[in-house]
């Protein structure tokens, strides 16, 4: 497994570690870096050149017709609640090329996926697509959290990102099925999604074990 | 009028008492729901979208090909799995290269994307093809005198130019204030009516930030307007606004409680539904509001 990126022991990405808890404001939280991150000033030609490239090849077309107007942070909820990298900020980051910043902070983890960005930017850069783009490129470091990996493996075992499986208590006594319709209920089904699943990268990546490349889960 | 009922996994397995709502509501405005058997999840943008596109692309269009094959559109009560079938039919039909290949995955498991079938999210689709005046006439029970803060959700909103069923202007969103509005209920707007409740990947990723989007939210809307409910289009607002609350009020960052409904919930209980049953995963009890109002009909 190559890891690029220097991870903080304590940031709960990339690892397999348990969730950190702390009690600051008494509120129970936080499994990841995303205090603001950096004091001391940094120097643009000790970013890495070229790593714009590699956005678009992970399918955010459009990074460079970004203008850093601003709008799109105006309307994010990252921005709102205090999370250091939001779209303007990952956008000019990776302009400049310094990777290792984003990828040791779980801000992008964070994206709400709410578009807010994407309909606000005058110049049709989808910011949410570049987000994503992002977390592809961190994900090809292995630099993700936990919870991710999670719900991956969730999808793959039972095609559900979300599953509970006491949820059948609470069905049943609605008189509904005791699982819905999907691929919880049709083994043939959650078949057709592994099968999907097994010929993307995911496969290529190892995250979780799929029973390729001989990774199969251990007891 | 069919259409296929695309349930999403915090519906199924965290508010099936929301399934439970849509199931009982669409037959009663005459429209039934099919099972779209074998659906999986969307799936949601932590997932496959963080992974790559193409894997994102082929597990929506599994789901599409499911109810193409059934010849019929999808509703859904979530955003989240709103915003990823939107996004996955967009990237399909606007880019050949991604179809090609993710009917070349599809091929493995003997389906096909086409391109025929939409999502839509379940209360502009009743608004659209129903319309509030038959909603009008199908209502058992009215909410005359009830006044409630709305919740669109994120992503029954934006990306508006990709919507089917989009808002003449998504920053002054109508029609879940319309939708409720003709269940007879009053709807006043409050300042941070458009703000994320911070539920989906930020509740997962740092819950202390996600219980402070949560907080502004709530106190602008005690606060302005100090409603009987919040009522919500998408079920991640509803977990998030319902389940915050009982945490807020342990910090003792509130001092109330107003429950919350998604809109579906809220029409099953107008058209008949047994209140308890259509709100029996809620942890604030709507029963007061709901049981008030039942009495003026004995
Ligand atoms: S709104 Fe668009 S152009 Fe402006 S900073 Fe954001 S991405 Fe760049
Ligand atoms: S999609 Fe993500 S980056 Fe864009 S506004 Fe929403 S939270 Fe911010």
């Amino acid at each position: 497994m190559k890891t690029a990126v220097e991870i903080d022991v304590n940031s709960g990405i990339g690892t397999a570690v348990m969730p950190k808890i702390s009690h600051s404001r008494g509120y129970s939280c936080s499994m990841l870096n995303n205090t603001q991150p950096f004091s001391e000033i940094f120097d643009p030609a000790q970013g890495q050149p070229g790593l714009i490239q590699e956005i678009p090849e992970l399918r955010a077309t459009k990074i460079l017709e970004c203008t850093q107007c601003g709008k799109c942070a105006a309307a994010c909820p990252l921005v709102l609640s205090g999370f250091s990298f939001y779209n303007k900020r990952v956008i000019q980051t990776i302009v400049v090329g310094f990777k290792d910043l984003i990828l040791n902070d779980s801000s992008i983890w964070a994206c709400q996926s709410c578009n807010r960005c994407t309909e606000v930017c005058p110049m049709g850069v989808d910011p949410f697509e570049i987000m994503l783009a992002t977390r592809r490129m961190a994900v090809r470091e292995y630099a993700l959290p936990t919870t991710a990996i999670e719900g991956i493996k969730s999808l793959y075992d039972t095609g559900h990102a979300v599953y509970i499986s006491e949820a059948g208590i609470p069905r049943k006594k609605l008189g509904l099925p005791e699982t819905p319709p999907t691929t919880t209920t049709y083994h043939e089904a959650l078949l057709e999604v592994q099968t999907i699943m097994k010929k993307t990268v995911l496969a290529e990546l190892g995250l979780i074990p799929m029973g390729v490349f001989g990774i199969t889960e251990r007891l | 009028m069919k259409v296929g009922f695309f349930i999403g996994c915090n519906t199924a397995f965290n508010r099936p008492d929301l399934e439970l709502a849509v199931r009982y509501a669409f037959p009663r405005l005459g429209v039934e729901l099919d099972d779209l058997i074998g659906q999986s999840c969307c799936p949601t943008s932590g997932t496959m979208p963080s992974i790559d596109l193409v894997g994102w692309c082929a597990l929506g269009a599994r789901n599409y090909a499911i109810a193409e094959e059934r010849g019929l559109d999808m509703i859904t009560v979530c955003s989240t799995c709103f915003g990823s079938l939107v996004r996955t039919r967009y990237y399909m039909l606007t880019n050949r290269g991604i179809q090609k290949q993710v009917n070349r995955i599809l091929q493995e498991i003997g389906r096909e994307y086409k391109g025929i079938s939409r999502v839509r999210h379940a209360t502009p689709y009743l608004y659209k093809e129903i319309g509030l005046e038959k909603i009008k006439e199908a209502v058992k029970y009215r909410l005359d005198g009830l006044t409630v803060a709305l919740q669109p959700g994120c992503l029954t909103l934006w990306p508006s130019q990709l919507q089917a069923d989009k808002e003449n202007d998504p920053f002054h969103p109508q029609i879940l204030r319309e939708m409720c509005e003709a269940l007879g209920a009053s709807v006043p707007g409050y300042s941070r009516l458009l703000d994320c409740c911070g539920m989906g990947a930020m509740r997962s990723t740092d819950m202390e930030r996600s219980f402070y989007l949560a907080e502004r939210k709530i106190t602008s809307i005690r606060t302005e307007i100090n409603p009987h409910l919040i009522v919500t289009g998408c079920s991640s607002c509803l977990i998030q606004l319902d389940t915050t609350q009982e945490f807020l009020q342990k910090r003792r960052r509130i001092y109330y409680e107003i429950p919350v409904l998604h809109y579906m919930q809220l029409l099953a209980f107008c058209l008949g539904a047994d209140p308890e049953a259509v709100t029996s995963m809620s942890r604030i009890r709507p029963d007061r509001v709901l049981l008030d109002l039942l009495l003026r009909y004995q």
